[in-house]
C-alpha cells in the first residue's frame, strides 16, 4: 500500500505521552464497560475484540511488509477448528487451546507461504483466494474430522482456575485480557529491529535486500506470525460461540478483516483498533443485516481506494498531535 | 466406456467454451487496466438475473431475455466503468483489487437484498434435444458452442481490423505512449470494460437454461474459475483463454464423470493453485510479464 | 598498488545478456583492497550491469565474481551485502521514504550488528543496546553529512541532494569493506559534489573502505581515483592510472572525445 507522507514538520515531543495516555484512557473505559453496558452492547464489543487479532495479523502483513493477503480468514478458521477439536476430543484447557490454535495456524502457513511468496503481487492475491476455497472445501468434505456442514458444536465453556466462563461479562474480561496481551505483542514486534526491517521491505524491497536484509525470510516469518494472530482470534471465536462450522471460512470474515485494517489505517499501530471498533462493534450493535453490512463494506472500500487511502488513522493522529501541542501553547 | 468418455469430453468442450467467453472478457480488461476484475462473476450473475426477471415478470420469450439480460448488465457496467474502472488507470494494483472487491460486494448483496437470497428457477431456454450421431444434445448446448466460436472470431477480427481493436492493443502495450499519441485511454478502458462484462453477461444468460438455478452469490465461483482460466491462458492473452477455457471444461467433465460430481468445482481451484505455483505466466508463454 | 596482496574483488570472464543483447562480453578486472577505483565508459558499455552482477541483483550468464577470495557468483543480494560486506548505491537515488533519516541509517546498519534474523525479533536488553549504539553512530553520520536540520523528517520529503547524502551515509553505516557507487555525483550542485568527494576520501583513508565508482564527471573522477578502468561494449578496454588513461588513444577515441 503506498503510504503518502503527510507530516511536513517534526512530530511534537510530547506525542508518545499523549498516545499512551489516550490508550490508557480507552483501556480504562473498556474495563469499566460491563458496569454500564448491557449484554447486547458487550457482545458487539466482544466481536470487535475477537476480530482485532486477525486484523493485527493483516496489518502486519499488509501494512508492514506490503503484501495484500485475503487468506486471514483461512487461519482464523483453522484456529477455530483446532481449538474446537482439541477441546472436544481431549478436553484440553482454554490456554492450551489458545496456543495450539496459534501454533497450528503458523505451522500450516509455512508450506502455504513458501510457494506463495515467490509470486508477484497480483498472483499472490489470487493465490490467497485459492487458499480460502481449499479451506472451505476441506472443511465441508473431510467429514470424519470436521463433521462437514454440520460443524462442531457443544464446545465446553472455558475454565480459568475454578471459574467457568459462561456469562457475557466474564467472556468480556477474558477476551479483553487476551486482546490487550496480543496488542502488546504486536507493538513489541513493530518496535523491534525486525519491525524496522518490515517497514523497509514495504518501502523498497530491493533497497532492503541490497542492505543485507533477507527479505524473503522476513516475509515468510511475517506470513506465519500473521497466521498465528488470526489463529488466536479464531480460537477465541470458537470458545465464545461454542460452535464451529465451514461457514467460518466464508469470504465474509476475510472481507471484514480487510475493512478493519484498511478503514482503520493500514501500517499504523492504532489502525486495527479504530477499524475494529468502528466497523465491527458499530455494525454489530446497530444490528445491521449481513447483506447491508457487506454493501456498506463495499462502499467503504471504494471510498478508501479513491479518497482516503490511509483510512481513519490520520485523523486520529492529527487529533493526538493537536492534543500534544495544546500543552505547549498554554 | 469409450462413448461415455466421448460424451464427457463433448460436454466439457461446451461448458469450457462458456468459461472461455467469460475469461476472454476478464483477460481483455486486465490487458488494458492491468487490474484483475474481482467483480467479473457478478456481471455473469447480473446477465442471468436480468434475463430471469424479464422471463418471470414479463413472460418474455427466451430470445428476448438474452438481449435484456445483456443489456441490463451492460447498463450497470457502463455506470461502474465510468465511476470506478476508468479511475483505476495508472493506479497501483492494490487499488484495482480493492475497488473491484468493493464493487463485487455491492452488486452481490444488492441483488440478494432486492430479490432475496433463495435460489430461483430459470425457466427459459432451448432445451429440446437434437440428435447428433448416437446421442442427443439440448439445442441450447449447440447454441453455446456456436456463439463462443462466433464471438472469438469476432474478437480476432476486431483486434486486427478495427480502430477500437488497434486502440486496445496500444493501451495494452504501453499506456504512456498512448497519452502522447492522443489516444483517449479512459475511453478505451471504458469500452473494453463494457465489452468484457457483456461477454460475461452473455455467457451467464446462455448457460442459465442448463444450470437452471439462479441466485445472488452465483458469481463468486465463476470469478474464481475465471482466474484459473486466465492464468492458464496467460494474463492478457485472449486466444489463450479459448484453449485454456475448453481445457478446464474438459478436465472438469472427466473428473466429474469418472471420479465424482462433487469434485467438479474443485478442479478449477486446484488448477489455479498449481498454475500459480509452477507456471504463473501461463501454459503458452515463456516468461512472466506480470 | 600492492600487487602481492589478493585483490578484494576479482571479476573473471563475466558475461550477461539481456534477451539477446550482450551487455557484458567477458569482463576481467580486479580491484585492490583500499583503493579508489574509477569505472568509466560510454552509455551501454555495461557498467551498471557489472554492478548488478557483482552484487547479486542480476544473475550473470557466465564467468565468476570473487570477493575476498570467495566465489560469490550466484549468491543472493542480501548475502553478498551481509556476509561479503559489499554494498552498492543506485543510480536513481533510493531511500526508505516513510522512515526518517535516523531510522534509515539505523536500518542500514542493522544486519551487520545482529547475528541473525531471529535475534532481530527480540526487544531484550542486548537488542536495545545494539540499537542504541546504531542510533549513536547514525547521529554522528547525520551531523557529519549536514543533515541535522532535516533529521526527523520522513526521508521521502527530503530534497534530491539531501537524499543522496543520506544514501551515502547509509553505505557507511554497516562498516562495509567495499562500496560500489553508481554515479554518486549525478544531478547535484557543485557544493554537494565537494562534500561527497570529501566523504569518499575520508571514508577511504580513515576506514580503509575500497571504492569502485561509476561516474561520468571524469574530471572529478580522475582526481579522486588511484586507478581507472574503462569499459567499452561490454569488455574492458583499459586499466591504468588516471594520468595514463587520459593519454590512452583508444580511450580518448571511444569515450573522452578525440
Amino acid at each position: 500500500m503506498s503510504v503518502t507522507l503527510d507530516t511536513p514538520h517534526a512530530p511534537p515531543p510530547r506525542l508518545p505521552a499523549v498516545r499512551w495516555g489516550t490508550a490508557a484512557l480507552a483501556l480504562a473505559a473498556l474495563a469499566l464497560a460491563p458496569l454500564f453496558l448491557g449484554n447486547y452492547y458487550l457482545h458487539a464489543l466482544i466481536i470487535a475484540m475477537i476480530f482485532l487479532l486477525p486484523a493485527h495479523g493483516l496489518n502486519l502483513i499488509l501494512g508492514y511488509t506490503g503484501m495484500l493477503s485475503l487468506a486471514q480468514g483461512v487461519f482464523f478458521g483453522l484456529g477455530a477448528y483446532t481449538s474446537a477439536l482439541l477441546a472436544m476430543h481431549f478436553g484440553t484447557p482454554f490456554v492450551v487451546n489458545l496456543f495450539a490454535a496459534a501454533a497450528v495456524a503458523a505451522l500450516i502457513a509455512l508450506p502455504l507461504g513458501i510457494p506463495a511468496l515467490r509470486l508477484r503481487a497480483t498472483s499472490f492475491v489470487m493465490c490467497t483466494l485459492g487458499f480460502v476455497v481449499i479451506a472451505q472445501t476441506v472443511a465441508k468434505n473431510w467429514t470424519d474430522l470436521t463433521r462437514g456442514d454440520m460443524g462442531l458444536s457443544g464446545l465446553a465453556r472455558p475454565r480459568i482456575g475454578d471459574i467457568v466462563i459462561s456469562q457475557i461479562p466474564q467472556y468480556f474480561y477474558l477476551i479483553l485480557a487476551v486482546a490487550v496481551l496480543a496488542m502488546l505483542a504486536f507493538i513489541a514486534l513493530i518496535r523491534s529491529p525486525a519491525g524496522r526491517c518490515m517497514v523497509a521491505i514495504r518501502d523498497n524491497e530491493t533497497l532492503a535486500e541490497s542492505l543485507g536484509i533477507p527479505t524473503w525470510t522476513y516475509k515468510l516469518v511475517v506470513f506465519m506470525l500473521s497466521a498465528a494472530f488470526a489463529g488466536l482470534g479464531g480460537s477465541l471465536y470458537a470458545h465464545y460461540e461454542t460452535v464451529v462450522s465451514p461457514l467460518v471460512f466464508q469470504m465474509y470474515y476475510s472481507n471484514t478483516i480487510l475493512i478493519i485494517v484498511l478503514g482503520g489505517g493500514v501500517g499504523r499501530v492504532p489502525g486495527a483498533i479504530i477499524g475494529s471498533f468502528l466497523f465491527v462493534a458499530v455494525t454489530e450493535a446497530l444490528r445491521i443485516t449481513p447483506e447491508l453490512r457487506l454493501i456498506i463494506y463495499g462502499f467503504v472500500l471504494l471510498l478508501l481506494v479513491f479518497m482516503f487511502p490511509q483510512g481513519l488513522a490520520p485523523l486520529v493522529e492529527r487529533g493526538t498531535e493537536w492534543l500534544a501541542r495544546l500543552g505547549r501553547k498554554a | 466406456m469409450g462413448s461415455f468418455i466421448l460424451e464427457q469430453i463433448v460436454n466439457g468442450v461446451i461448458t469450457g467454451s462458456m468459461y472461455a467467453l467469460v475469461a476472454a472478457g476478464m483477460t481483455m480488461i486486465f490487458g488494458v487496466l492491468r487490474a484483475i476484475n474481482f467483480a467479473h462473476g457478478e456481471y455473469y450473475m447480473l446477465g442471468t438475473f436480468g434475463a430471469w426477471l424479464v422471463i418471470s415478470k414479463l413472460d418474455a420469450p427466451y430470445a428476448v431475455s438474452i438481449v435484456a439480460g445483456v443489456a441490463i448488465a451492460a447498463l450497470i457496467a457502463a455506470l461502474i466503468g465510468r465511476l470506478v474502472m476508468q479511475r483505476l488507470v495508472g493506479a497501483p494494483f492494490q487499488a484495482g483489487v480493492l475497488a473491484t472487491i468493493g464493487v463485487s460486494l455491492i452488486l452481490q448483496n444488492a441483488v440478494i437484498l432486492a430479490f432475496g437470497g433463495g435460489y430461483k428457477v430459470f425457466e427459459g431456454g432451448w432445451i429440446e434435444p437434437v440428435q447428433i450421431g448416437s446421442f442427443g444434445m439440448a439445442q441450447q448446448r449447440i447454441v453455446l458452442v456456436v456463439t463462443a466460436l462466433a464471438v472469438f472470431a469476432g474478437l480476432e477480427w476486431m483486434v486486427r481490423k478495427t480502430r477500437m481493436g488497434k486502440a486496445i492493443r496500444a493501451v495494452s502495450q504501453n499506456i504512456e505512449c498512448c497519452h502522447v499519441n492522443g489516444i483517449d485511454v479512459e475511453s478505451v478502458v471504458r469500452r473494453t470494460f463494457l465489452l468484457g462484462t457483456a461477454l460475461a453477461a452473455l455467457s451467464g444468460v446462455l448457460t442459465a437454461p442448463v444450470n437452471v438455478s439462479v441466485y445472488g452469490g452465483m458469481g463468486e465461483s465463476i470469478t474464481l474459475k475465471t482466474f484459473a482460466v486466465i492464468v492458464m491462458g496467460g494474463m492478457g492473452n485472449v486466444r489463450g483463454t479459448l484453449i485454456a477455457g475448453i481445457l478446464l471444461g474438459v478436465v472438469e467433465a472427466l473428473v466429474s464423470g469418472l471420479i465424482g460430481l462433487q469434485y467438479r468445482d474443485s478442479v478449477g481451484f486446484v488448477a489455479l493453485l498449481l498454475m500459480l505455483m509452477f507456471r504463473p505466466h501461463g501454459l503458452f508463454t515463456q516468461k512472466a510479464r506480470f | 598498488m600492492n600487487a602481492a596482496a589478493e585483490p578484494i574483488l576479482r571479476v573473471q570472464g563475466l558475461r550477461k545478456n539481456y534477451g539477446g543483447v550482450p551487455a557484458l562480453q567477458g569482463v576481467d578486472l580486479e580491484v585492490a583492497r583500499g583503493e579508489v577505483c574509477g569505472l568509466i565508459g560510454p552509455n551501454g558499455s555495461g557498467k551498471s550491469t557489472l554492478f548488478d552482477c557483482c552484487t547479486g541483483l542480476q544473475k550473470s550468464d557466465g564467468g565468476r565474481v570473487v570477493l575476498k577470495g570467495t566465489d560469490i557468483t550466484g549468491w543472493a543480494m542480501n548475502r553478498i551485502a551481509r556476509e561479503g560486506r559489499l554494498l552498492r548505491s543506485f543510480q536513481k537515488t533510493v531511500v526508505f521514504p516513510t522512515m526518517d533519516c535516523e531510522e534509515n541509517l539505523v536500518l542500514a546498519g542493522q544486519m551487520a550488528r545482529f547475528p541473525g534474523v531471529a535475534s532481530t525479533f527480540s526487544i531484550g536488553r542486548a537488542s536495545r543496546r545494539r540499537v542504541a549504539a546504531l542510533r549513536e553512530r547514525a547521529r554522528e553520520l547525520i551531523e557529519v553529512s549536514g543533515l541535522s536540520r532535516v533529521a526527523h523528517l520522513p526521508a521521502g520529503n527530503l530534497s534530491g541532494g539531501q537524499q543522496k547524502l543520506l544514501q551515502f551515509a547509509s553505505m557507511l553505516m554497516p562498516e562495509p569493506e567495499i562500496v560500489l557507487l553508481d554515479e554518486p555525483l549525478a544531478g547535484i550542485n557543485p557544493i554537494l559534489i565537494e562534500r561527497v568527494i570529501q566523504c569518499i576520501e575520508s571514508a577511504n583513508r580513515q576506514f580503509g573502505i575500497t571504492f569502485l565508482i561509476i561516474e561520468h564527471n571524469t574530471d572529478v573522477l580522475m582526481n579522486l581515483s588511484h586507478r581507472v578502468i574503462v569499459l567499452h561494449q561490454g569488455q574492458k578496454l583499459a586499466d591504468d592510472t588516471p594520468a595514463a588513461i587520459v593519454r590512452n588513444p583508444q580511450v580518448v577515441e571511444a569515450y573522452l572525445g578525440g
